[in-house]
């Protein structure tokens, strides 16, 4: 019976439900994390200082932008242009070894270079340890380079 | 480099603006691309190295190998069509379009007789001797517009080719230089600072000494009368009027030819040309005059 | 305040004076004026084509205040070329990286004395296993993957680039009012005072890079630039990009911009291939 009496109720009364909006998007605040932590850290910016004990600060030394090195720097790079055409920029390089004069490449090929050209000298034999090195480094990369990376240039 | 219009536009903005220094200095953007390595959840996973195998452990096969079938390089007969072609003489070609563009560009002076140390001169040609390379070989490409009048030595042609340098009033010789004179007129200047004596020209091997020695072919061996007969022959072939090289005003450049023993035009076999004091030498001895004479 | 409008009256005077309208092809001899300006016409060895030849004045170095010795033209091919600022700034960074050797170093597990026995077992002590005590992770160990000295930055820019660069750079220069052209580099004192006022009274630099023909330059100049580290001399051969971005004002002598002028339209117009082959470099 009163089963009934709720389906009838049901279907004759149908309340129009109103959706009321109580919390608006300009209403919103920031979330705020950590909320309710305290900070055990001063984050004030600097502590103050006892006057009369500075710390230490470095010398102000700026460069000289004209010593004689860099205010004549890159002179006759250009010589095998501006000269008279016999001369190549590459061998004025005289600060720069040798060996590894008008070169570039990886550290493998450097090294190859370095030893084709200082076995000749008596390098082997004044320096047995610096050879030594050289020939186990060159070992290294041999192995590294054909057995465990790709061909090709290397990020490496 | 940029039009007339826009160096002088730029030129002119450079005045008003600040002086071009270190600091205001920067390459165009987008000039450098730096690879990246890539990161994150799947970026950097594999590396482009895909997943096991081949990719991965960089264990490829050879080439050509297809995992014991029999590979596809080895399942027909041999046809050896190229047998013994590293043994053969070869000409590498000059067009006659190339030939014309380098006479218009003012890479060669055509009122001087045209042999192959002026082509290697002018830049654009180039040949190598050591590779059993021998000379010019003047194609026919180009030969409708061909316009120069040139007396010109190369070092082999065909009837088309002979016949658009005819046509023009011009004159072509073949001729054969053995490696050693090549070498000689690939690069003068190096041979003239050894100071050694200029050699004689070789004679042809024996199977193009026919070549060299035809008239239709305007072999530097052929005689003159028939060429002049194959020269008038041709012109009826192709249907022109032969110019008459006897009335030109170029008469002396265009009858020019080098000697079979000569290398260089002007220069004969067994002169020293010494390039320190700017003279040449020649021989006086009677034993070396015959021996050169021959 | 008023040595410029001095200067400014000066220049207000010299342009009321009648003025000497160059063009070349009427002049064919050196031509003396009333105000003995001394304009000459060159003789091109390659004509320039579809530009007019840019002009300069002819300045003096014997007294302070400027004189007009005479016009001078300059070749466009190479004083109003198209100024590339990126082939500018490519010159630049391979003059700083081709001559640039990174001697950093440091040692490899290898190179490291010692290590070469087994610091404890590899069980039974509760430790972390270890087979070297110059191993990487340890201190005092060898460094993976660590600068090697002997690190080359080499590179050669094309050559062609590099006659683009220096084009480039004069063309700015000279349109930017940075290139000047003085006749020759006669002081009449040896006093860097001297040459100090010269350089404030007519607004060059503060840094000038002054370019002569021959290797050994006049005795007085080289004393007074002696103590002025910003003013420098440089022959011919060492022209460069670097030096012309890193000095304010160019100065040629007459004979200086004659000879780049040659060097560079000589290259400019010959076939370089032959030329550059001798050079190519060889590694390994």
């Amino acid at each position: 019976m009163e089963r009934l009496g709720t389906t009838i109720l049901k279907s004759l009364w149908k309340p129009s439900i109103n959706i009321v909006r109580t919390r608006y998007h300009a209403d919103k605040t920031r979330l705020v994390r950590r909320y309710g932590y305290e900070e055990k850290l001063w984050c004030g910016g600097l502590l103050p200082r006892v006057p009369g004990k500075q710390l230490p600060i470095p010398e102000y030394r700026p460069a000289n932008a004209w010593t004689e090195r860099k205010a004549l720097y890159g002179q006759n790079d250009y010589i095998d242009i501006l000269g008279p055409g016999n001369l190549h920029p590459v061998k004025t390089l005289y600060t720069v070894p040798s060996w590894i004069r008008g070169v570039s490449g990886h550290e493998y090929h450097i090294l190859l270079r370095k030893k084709k050209m200082f076995a000749k000298t008596g390098s082997p034999v004044v320096r047995p340890t610096k050879w030594k090195e050289l020939q186990k480094r060159l070992g290294f990369l041999y192995r590294k380079l054909n057995r465990k990376t790709k061909t090709g240039p290397s990020p490496d | 480099m940029g039009s007339r219009q826009i160096t002088e536009k730029s030129l002119s903005i450079l005045r008003s603006l600040p002086r071009i220094s270190v600091g205001n200095i920067r390459d165009n953007p987008g000039s450098k691309v730096t690879q990246k390595r890539g990161r994150g959840q799947h970026g950097g996973d594999k590396h482009g190295a895909g997943n096991k195998g081949s990719g991965q452990r960089q264990n490829y096969m050879r080439l050509g190998y297809e995992t014991g079938n029999n590979p596809f390089y080895l399942r027909m007969p041999q046809e050896p069509y190229y047998r013994g072609h590293h043994h053969r003489r070869e000409y590498p070609p000059l067009s006659l379009l190339q030939l014309q563009s380098l006479i218009d560009t003012d890479r060669i002076d055509v009122s001087l007789p045209v042999d192959l140390a002026s082509i290697i001169k002018s830049g654009l040609y180039n040949f190598y001797p050591e590779q059993k390379q021998f000379g010019i070989n003047l194609t026919d490409e180009g030969a409708d517009i061909f316009a120069a009048k040139i007396n010109i030595e190369v070092q082999w042609a065909s009837e088309q080719v002979i016949a658009a340098v005819e046509r023009n009033g011009g004159v072509i010789t073949t001729a054969y230089y053995d490696p050693h004179s090549l070498f000689l007129l690939k690069n003068p200047k190096h041979f003239f600072k050894t100071g050694a004596a200029i050699p004689r020209r070789m004679i042809p091997p024996p199977d193009v000494i026919e070549y060299y020695t035809s008239a239709e072919t305007r072999g530097y061996l052929a005689d003159p009368e028939k060429i002049s007969q194959e020269r008038l022959k041709l012109s009826q072939k192709y249907g022109y009027e032969l110019p008459q090289v006897e009335n030109d005003s170029f008469y002396e450049m265009l009858c020019e030819r080098k000697d079979p023993r000569q290398i260089f035009y002007g220069l004969e076999p067994g002169w020293v040309v010494n390039l320190k004091d700017k003279c040449i030498l020649k021989p006086t001895d009677k034993e070396l005059l015959r021996f050169y004479s021959s | 305040m008023t040595s410029v409008l001095i200067n400014a009256f000066k220049r207000l005077n010299l342009s009321i004076r009648p003025q000497v309208k160059v063009i070349s092809s009427s002049y064919s001899t050196a031509v003396t004026t009333a105000n003995s300006l001394n304009v000459t016409q060159k003789e091109w060895k390659y004509p320039p084509l579809y530009t007019k030849p840019r002009e300069v004045w002819i300045e003096n170095l014997d007294t302070v205040e400027e004189k007009k010795l005479g016009l001078f033209e300059l070749h466009p091919s190479v004083y109003a070329a198209m100024p590339r600022i990126d082939i500018i700034h490519r010159n630049f960074v391979w003059q700083t990286k081709y001559r640039w050797v990174s001697w950093a170093h440091t040692k490899t597990r290898a190179e490291v004395r010692g290590g070469g026995r087994k610091p404890w077992p590899q069980k039974g002590l509760g430790r972390a296993r270890h087979g070297s005590i110059r191993s990487p992770l340890w201190r005092g160990g060898g460094v993976a993957h660590g600068p090697r000295s002997g690190k080359t930055h080499f590179f050669m820019l094309p050559f062609h680039l590099r006659i683009h660069g220096l084009t480039s750079m004069l063309s700015a220069k000279l349109a930017q009012d940075d290139l000047h052209v003085v006749n020759n580099l006669e002081l009449p004192t040896d006093e860097s005072n001297y040459l100090a006022d010269l350089i404030e009274n007519r607004n060059w630099g503060p840094s000038v890079l002054i370019i002569d023909d021959t290797d050994i330059a006049p005795r007085n100049i080289t004393v007074a630039t002696d103590s002025l580290p910003h003013v420098n001399i440089m022959p011919v051969y060492g022209l460069n990009v670097y030096s012309m971005l890193k000095h304010d004002t160019l100065v040629l002598t007459l004979a200086a911009a004659e000879r780049i002028e040659e060097r560079i339209l000589h290259h400019l117009n010959a076939i370089t291939t032959e030329q550059q082959r001798e050079f190519k470099l060889s590694q390994v």
